[in-house]
Order: structure tokens, then C-alpha cells, then sequence
């Protein structure tokens, strides 16, 4: 047999793929089974699921516009007052007066802010940003860890001693600094590259963990059978390793999506977040000012931040259990 | 065991070495011009001979890398050179202020993170799967998940309602000089950096305990007949404090990221804020200076609990 039957036979040895309805219905029974084994997990999934569908329907779901500055008219208002009324009463001349720092009600189920604007509307469309930080942040990482992890793990010796150093270096900085590195140098502050910077900044991690994944998989004896009947390198990587690691691609990528939005948050607590889009981070830093009367915006946008990072929490971990148990503590 | 000594502490140089050459060129090749933010002017609106004489008193209109190369064996002899934003203050005069107060912050949190973490921990995993160990790690999934500003405003919002102390703080006491005014502004930042910082540390000693009460070791030692607190604290705990070490560079660089927001939160004048405002007002002298330093500490953790290795396990002392 020649190297080329060999190569055409290994090739050869791949699964039917059953029909679409049968495949969603197999779907749809590995989620409950994954919720029964992993109710955590599942408590998880079902948080970001409502996330993602708020995020996606929060123009219906949000029921107002959350940049909408909400008014009443005015019961005092006198079309020419004098000083001293206006010095009694500053909202003497206005026709209308808007309805600030509300406590919640039927109407604004969350209360308002200091422009009248209503928190749920907000706080609804701030899932937005979190999903698209996290999810894309995660992907980059991962993406790039890929990247970095193959070439790292598979050209051992001077390559992989370099990328080496070059990981325990971005590890010394402490992550938020990182990326206040980036976004701070290059004053880039839209939301796509604060995206960016937070993926780079996490290729530190992803490149160390996928580097772990490959490096068993590459001593293997399909990778050496592979090997011996002359396929490439670049065919080795994606048609023998690549499938072999999708379980920690996708450990990787899921448990650092809570990160990702912690830092985003972070960063739009301090003012130097991305702009925009609302954020939670910057809710709740509006909300400080006034935290004592009205503590609404803090509170309810401090709430979302947490339960959407304990959902992707939750269920990264569960995942990592049952995809791959020895990645504990990762 | 020398040589080994000898290969970590190069290789935490070298680390050290290429966290300041990356900051220096982050800081450089990309835009934004510091004379202009020192003269409070924005880049781009004026190109008159003030911002050029800025320019050269800063050192700026040099190629890149002789200013590199300058920055560089200054720095080899500790001389960090001036802040950009205060002329008249030397970056060792400005780390000199700061550092004390991110120092005593960041001992109380570590302090509280530690109390908590290591008794709860041990607690859930010696009752494991019962109501202690269910609380506990409820709490710590939450504190993992809660941003550390969140968990800070919400215990400031406590202590206005319940009215439990006074808040603000009258001048910059140290802990030494007016201990009892430090400790009010430091509480309710310890207490949410060590919330959020130890949870990790908790969870990891939680499973490594469970770990290491399965071993044999500890049956054997059981059958004995010795006391159950023996068998935890001497010859469970002991195993099972390794990993929690192994990450403790880790820890201190999540600290030390939740003090830039902490610091920032309640007005302490530390490393973290001034990283933070010296990144914001293009000082490059500071920032270079504060992250090299900063990344000094994880560095310097990370190496020392290498060494310590050696000390708490002779398992890996030939390594």
C-alpha cells in the first residue's frame, strides 16, 4: 500500500451525518441532559439565554427608549415670573419638568435617572454591550490562542521559548492595566477595539491553555501515523489536532467570557470604557453620585453585571466538567 | 538547588526587562503627544515653539530608540527621571507617595481576603455537600461573579442607611499616624477587594482539600486514632496549601487590578489611582515606572513561592 492510499483512506473514515431534524432534535436532548447532569449549569445557560434574548429584544422588551428624557407638565409653571419666585422655585418658567430620580413604579419599573430616563429601558439595552464585549473578546482569544498555542506547541524549541516569555510578560501585568495599556496608548475607544484590546489582552491565558491541549494531543499515535505517511504539517494541524482540541476551544472560550465583561465594566466604571452603547459599568458609576437618595441606577445595573457573569460563570464551569474534568481549576 | 535559584531569578529579569520595553514602545509608537497634554493643550491645536521647547526639555524630540536606550541605562542605575506632569517631582518622589498607601490597602485586603478564605474553604470542604459548604460556595460563585465597584458602592449605600460610621475622611491618614481614620477609609475597600480578590483562593482550597482527604495517607492517619484536627491541619492542609501557593502571583495581580478601581473609588492616593491618572495625562516617566513596578511585585511573588516550594514540600525540592 502506498503513502497515498494511506493518506486516502485515513481521509475516508468519516462519519454519515444524519439528517437536519434528527441532528436538532439530538441537539435539544444533549442540553437537557447537560441540565440534568449540571443543574448549575443549566441554571447558567437559561440566565444567558434570557440575556441574549433581552439584548436582541430590547427594543421591544426594553418598553421605552431608553435615551428618552420623560416629562410632566409643570403645575406651577408661570409664563413671566418674577426673581423671587424663580430664586423659590427654579422650575417656575418651565412648561414642563422632568421627571428625575423617580423611585420604581408600574410606569418606570426601575425608576428614572437625573435626566428622566427610564433605568429598565437601560438596563435592558445595556446587556448589548456585555454580550458583544464578552462573546467577542473570548472569541479573539481564543482565536488567536489558537493561533499561537499550534505554532507554539507543534515548532517546539526556539519559537515556543519565545512565545513562552512573551505570555509570562503580558502575565505580569495585572489584566486590567493591560488593557488600560492599550486602549490609554492608542486612545482607540470604540467598541470594536476595545473588543480587540480585551482579546489580545487575554491571548496570555487562551495561548497557555490551548498550547497545554496540543501538546498532548501532538504525541499521539494518529498525529505519529499521520506523520509517517508524509501528510503536512498545516494538514496535520487542522485535519488531526484541530478536531482533537475542540473540547478546550471551547472550555476556553466559555470560561472566559464573565471575565471579559468584568473588565469592560471596569473600564466604563472609570470613564474610559468603550463609547456608544449604555453601559452597566457606567450606570453604576452615574449612580454612585447620588447613591444614598437614589440608588437605583447602582443597584439594578450591578445586579444585571453580576448575574450575566454568574451565567457564563455557571456554565463554563459545568461545561468544563463534563467536556473535560482534568481542566479543573483553569 | 542553587542553580535553580539562579535560572528563576534570571528569568524573572528578563520578564521584568520586557514588561518595560513594552511599555516604553505601547507608550510611544502609538499617538497622543505628552508635551501638549503638559502644557493642558490638545494634540494637533497649535504647533507653536512653546509645545517644541517642550518637547526637547522632555527629552521627546530624540529618535525613539536613543530615548529607549537613555530611559533604559537610567533606569539600569535607578535613576527613573522626572514626572512630566509635575517637573519638580521625581518619578522616586512620586512612587515614594503613593506606594505607602497602596502597601496598607493592599496588606488589609490580602489581611481580610485570607481570614475568610482559608476558614471557609477548609470549613466546605470538611462538610462537604452539607448546608456550610452550600452557603459558602454560593457566596464565593457570587463574589467571583459581583465587579468589585458594585460590591464597594453597595457597602457604602449599607453604611450611609445603617449610618455605621462616618465616611469621609479628613486629610490622607496613614494607618502609623491616625490609625483610627485610616481604618474608615480603608474598611469598606478591604473588605470588598477581599471579597472579591479570595474567592478563587477559597474555591481552589475547597477542592484541594477534598483532594487530599481521599489520599491514603490521611486514612492511614485516621486509623491511627489520631485527633481529626491533627489530620486536617497537619497532614491535609499542608498538601493541600500547595496549589493554593502555586497561584498566589496570580492573586496579587488581581489585587492589585481591583486597587486601581478601589483607590480610584475613595480618593487614596496610591499606585493604582496614579497609574491610572498619569496614563490619562500622557505621563510617561510615571506609567513606565508604576507598571515595570507593579509587574516587579507579580514577578517577585511568583518567584519567591517557587522557592518556597522547596521549604513546604521536599517532593519538589529537586526540581
Amino acid at each position: 500500500m502506498s503513502a497515498a492510499d494511506l493518506t486516502q483512506a485515513e481521509g475516508s473514515g468519516q462519519i454519515e451525518q444524519p439528517p437536519l431534524p434528527a441532528r436538532i432534535a439530538g441537539g435539544v436532548k444533549g442540553v437537557l441532559r447537560f441540565i440534568r447532569r449540571k443543574p448549575l449549569g443549566g441554571l447558567g445557560l437559561i440566565i444567558v439565554v434570557v440575556f441574549v434574548f433581552a439584548a436582541i429584544l430590547a427594543p421591544w422588551v426594553g418598553r421605552y427608549d431608553p435615551d428618552f428624557e420623560f416629562t410632566t407638565e409643570n403645575p406651577d409653571y408661570k409664563l413671566n415670573p418674577t426673581v423671587a419666585e424663580i430664586a423659590r422655585n427654579p422650575d417656575i418658567g418651565s412648561p414642563q419638568v422632568v421627571n428625575k430620580f423617580e423611585a420604581p413604579s408600574g410606569e418606570h419599573w426601575f425608576g428614572t435617572d437625573a435626566f428622566g430616563r427610564d433605568i429598565y429601558a437601560h438596563v435592558i439595552h445595556g446587556a448589548r454591550l456585555s454580550l458583544i464585549v464578552g462573546l467577542g473578546a473570548s472569541f479573539i482569544a481564543v482565536f488567536g490562542g489558537l493561533i499561537m498555542g499550534m505554532i507554539s506547541a507543534y515548532y517546539a524549541g526556539f519559537v515556543d521559548l519565545v512565545m513562552q516569555r512573551i505570555i509570562d510578560m503580558l502575565q505580569a501585568i495585572p489584566f486590567l492595566i493591560l488593557v488600560l495599556t492599550f486602549t490609554e496608548t492608542t486612545g482607540e475607544r470604540s467598541v470594536a477595539w476595545v473588543v480587540i484590546w480585551l482579546g489580545i489582552g487575554g491571548l496570555a491565558i487562551t495561548t497557555r491553555l490551548i498550547r497545554a491541549g496540543v501538546l498532548a494531543v501532538r504525541e499521539s499515535e494518529f498525529v505519529m501515523a499521520a506523520r509517517v505517511v508524509g501528510a503536512s504539517d498545516l494538514r496535520i494541524m487542522l485535519r488531526h489536532v484541530l478536531p482533537n482540541i475542540a473540547a478546550v476551544l471551547l472550555i476556553t472560550f466559555s470560561i472566559g467570557i464573565g471575565a471579559y465583561i468584568l473588565v469592560e465594566s471596569t473600564l466604563s466604571f472609570l470613564g474610559v470604557g468603550p463609547q456608544g452603547l449604555p453601559s452597566w459599568g457606567r450606570m453604576v458609576a452615574d449612580g454612585r453620585a447620588i447613591l444614598d437618595l437614589h440608588p437605583w441606577l447602582t443597584v439594578f445595573s450591578g445586579i444585571s453585571l453580576t448575574l450575566i457573569v454568574l451565567g457564563f460563570n455557571l456554565f463554563g464551569d459545568a461545561l468544563r466538567d463534563v467536556l473535560d474534568p482534568r481542566l479543573r481549576g483553569a | 538547588m542553587q542553580a535553580y535559584i539562579i535560572r528563576r531569578v534570571v528569568g524573572g529579569a528578563i520578564v521584568i526587562f520586557m514588561v518595560g520595553t513594552f511599555v516604553f514602545f505601547m507608550m510611544r509608537v502609538l499617538p497622543g503627544d505628552p508635551a501638549a497634554a503638559a502644557l493642558g493643550l490638545d494634540a494637533g491645536s497649535t504647533s507653536s515653539e512653546a509645545l517644541n521647547a517642550r518637547r526637547a526639555e522632555l527629552g521627546l524630540d530624540k529618535p525613539i530608540l536613543q530615548q529607549y536606550g537613555d530611559w533604559l541605562w537610567n533606569a539600569v542605575q535607578l535613576d527613573l527621571g522626572n514626572s512630566f506632569q509635575n517637573r519638580a517631582n521625581t518619578v522616586w518622589y512620586e512612587i515614594g507617595r503613593t506606594l505607602p498607601y497602596s502597601i496598607e490597602l493592599g496588606l488589609l485586603i490580602v489581611l481580610v481576603g485570607f481570614t475568610v478564605a482559608f476558614p471557609v474553604g477548609l470549613i466546605a470542604a470538611v462538610w462537604q455537600d452539607r448546608w456550610p459548604d452550600y452557603v459558602f460556595r454560593t457566596l464565593a460563585i457570587l463574589a467571583l461573579a459581583a465587579p468589585v465597584f458594585w460590591t464597594a458602592s453597595i457597602a457604602t449605600l449599607a453604611v450611609l442607611r445603617l449610618e455605621l460610621f462616618r465616611i469621609e475622611v479628613i486629610g490622607q491618614p496613614h494607618l502609623w499616624n491616625d490609625p483610627g481614620a485610616a481604618i474608615t477609609w480603608y474598611l469598606i475597600p478591604a473588605l470588598a477587594g477581599g471579597f472579591a480578590g479570595t474567592a478563587a483562593t477559597m474555591r481552589l482550597l475547597r477542592s484541594q482539600m477534598l483532594e487530599v482527604l481521599r489520599q491514603d495517607y490521611v486514612r492511614t492517619a485516621r486509623a491511627k486514632g489520631l485527633r481529626e484536627s491533627i489530620v486536617i491541619f497537619q497532614h491535609a492542609l499542608r498538601n493541600a496549601l500547595l496549589p493554593v501557593l502555586t497561584v498566589m502571583g496570580v492573586t496579587v495581580a488581581t489585587i492589585i487590578g481591583s486597587q486601581v478601581v478601589l483607590e480610584n473609588m475613595f480618593n487614596i492616593p496610591g499606585i493604582g489611582n496614579k497609574v491610572l491618572t498619569s496614563f490619562l495625562g500622557r505621563d510617561y516617566p510615571v506609567t513606565q515606572a508604576l507598571v515595570v513596578l507593579i509587574a516587579v511585585f507579580v514577578v517577585v511573588t511568583n518567584v519567591v513561592v517557587d522557592l518556597l516550594y522547596g521549604f513546604i514540600d521536599p517532593r519538589v525540592r529537586l526540581a
